[in-house]
């Protein structure tokens, strides 16, 4: 049954124009980190692929990544009225939640992680950053989950959802972040930034942060239960209205 | 309405209501149906899409009950085990083939074999030559029969259809009704709503009548219009000589109004059992020769709008 549901789902998804321009967006890092390294930059590889992996994937094609597949994995369907299909089958309210989530979570990590990893080692391979870039990788998973989760919530909450989530991208996570420290508690950013920190080890010291790891490891999970429970239940209560 | 004997009605209102803030779109309506297909009419606006979506637990009642099957319909996914629902929105995925939506369908319904199931389904609503089309390619009245195929799949007891004729062309029209009579004929309960007066006439044995979000009137609708003792009702009348009948109509107590004009003779009476029993009298003894009694406002039409105007 839930395979069902993420097998329409993701063809649903991949189909849309939008989910084109975020793997073209995505290809972002790649490209830059591949004039980096055309341009034979001679500093210190680790810092370079911490600043350029922060910058590009962490900042900007993560969230944006799985604002775009979170949304749209059970937002988009319900917009256009094709939830109401799956909605009058006597299938529980988690197992749609779930089957949505891990397209939404698919997707988001199999592209940003990817992301990461091409881009990281175009820039650090052979110069000493391959654990720093691995650990990102694998951040960037963790993170990619979370995210997908919290925009997937977000698209049961409201129909603005992408711009709701573009602001806690953008105003949340980016200005205040660096202005507040308190808001880094809620900032799926700052949990990637610090899972990345501790999975790095020694080179882990390049990535600025400073939330505690395993802080950010106990933050991320309950961000992503508490995600899920709020989509469950605002799935349950989900009401379709008529036009007469 | 039609009870279901021992185990209860399939759906059953219980004095259920849905407002938004203060607007009421449903108010305290009460209903119980059992097999068979049952018409819900009323003006756009009058509740019949809130009502059916109340009906598929789509919508939480502000208060009372909605059951089908015995069991509340809100919050409670098992009971679309005996649920199928034709939305009125067209909405469905465009990227599927048309099997491969009836077969999502079956597969969510958790059946065993799903494409049996979704085979069977679209070769009820005659969409075989075109299953493995996109949706997207489909005309409107394609689209209406996936739907409703995708609602069948599982074989469900209870079928709530909203306006399913839309975009259908005659002959699809007609394939429908057969196909939703035989279902009817086979114990399914049948609720559909439809602004095309003439086909829940042809199919529907009962009506339930909304205005302004009130159950107007509910039962066979030819009785509710026989009930209906203090409507006029009218006639036009084709006779030998419809001058002097229109004079001698005048003076009969169950009539109350004559109009002769454009070569059509109207009459109009407080009384119909009283009326149709005086006409031939009064025409046998004037030697008048009757060539056509027609009831010029039988229709669901007039029935409907007198209900609303009430």
């Amino acid at each position: 049954m839930i395979r069902a549901i993420v097998g329409v789902t993701a063809r649903g998804v991949l189909g849309r124009r939008r989910s084109l321009v975020v793997v073209l967006f995505a290809a972002l890092p790649v490209l830059v980190a591949l004039v980096v390294r055309a341009g034979g930059s001679t500093g210190d590889a680790v810092s370079l692929s911490a600043d350029l992996l922060d910058a590009l994937v962490v900042r900007t094609v993560l969230p944006l990544v799985a604002l775009v597949f979170g949304t749209a994995v059970l937002g988009s369907e319900l917009d256009d009225g094709t939830a109401i299909h799956l909605l009058v089958k006597p299938v529980e309210r988690w197992r749609i939640v779930l089957a949505k989530l891990v397209v939404a979570a698919v997707l988001t990590v199999g592209l940003a992680a990817a992301v990461t990893l091409v881009a990281g080692l175009v820039v650090g391979a052979g110069r000493g950053a391959e654990r720093l870039v691995v650990a990102s990788t694998v951040a960037v998973a963790v993170g990619g989950v979370v995210y997908a989760a919290l925009f997937l919530a977000l698209s049961l909450v409201t129909s603005r959802a992408l711009i709701v989530g573009l602001g806690y991208v953008l105003v949340w996570e980016g200005a205040l972040g660096g202005l507040l420290e308190g808001t880094q508690a809620f900032s799926v950013r700052q949990y990637t930034l610090a899972i990345a920190r501790l999975l790095a080890g020694g080179d882990g010291q390049a990535i600025n942060v400073t939330l505690d790891p395993s802080t950010a490891i106990v933050l991320s999970a309950i961000v992503l239960a508490g995600a899920f429970g709020l989509a469950v239940r605002r799935l349950a209560t989900y009401e379709i209205h008529g036009t007469a | 309405m039609t009870p279901t004997g021992r185990a209860g009605p399939a759906v059953e209102l219980r004095n259920a209501s849905r407002w938004y803030g203060n607007v009421v779109a449903v108010n305290d309506i009460s209903f119980a149906l059992g097999p068979g297909v049952t018409g819900l009419l009323g003006p756009n606006g009058a509740g019949k899409s809130t009502l059916l979506h109340l009906v598929a637990g789509l919508l939480r009642p502000s208060a009372g009950a909605v059951l089908v099957g015995g069991r509340s319909t809100w919050r409670n996914p098992s009971v679309y085990r005996s649920i199928g629902l034709v939305p009125e929105r067209e909405a469905v995925h465009p990227y599927l083939s048309g099997y491969e939506f009836v077969r999502y369908n079956a597969r969510l319904q958790g059946l065993p074999d799903p494409a049996g199931a979704a085979a069977r389904a679209i070769a009820t609503v005659d969409l075989g030559e075109v299953q493995h089309r996109p949706i997207g390619t489909y005309s409107k009245g394609m689209r209406q029969r996936v739907k409703i195929a995708g609602a069948l799949v599982h074989d469900p007891p209870v079928l709530l259809l909203d306006e399913p004729f839309n975009g259908m062309d005659p002959r699809q029209r007609l394939h429908m009704i057969e196909l939703l009579r035989a279902m009817a004929v086979e114990g399914r309960t049948i609720l559909f709503s439809s602004h095309i007066l003439e086909e829940v006439e042809r199919l529907a044995q009962e009506v339930l009548v909304i205005y302004a979000g009130r159950l107007a009137a509910s039962g066979d609708f030819r009785e509710i219009r026989r009930l209906m003792t203090d409507r006029p009702h009218t006639f036009t009348v084709r006779s030998s000589d419809d001058r002097r009948l229109a004079a001698a109509l005048v003076a009969e107590g169950s009539v109350f109004g004559v109009e002769l004009a454009d070569g059509l003779l109207s009459v109009r009476s407080s009384d119909f059992a009283a009326f149709t029993r005086a006409l031939p009298r009064i025409a046998r003894d004037l030697g008048v020769t009757l060539f056509e009694l027609h009831p010029a406002d039988e229709s669901l039409e007039s029935v409907f709008a007198y209900l609303v105007r009430r």
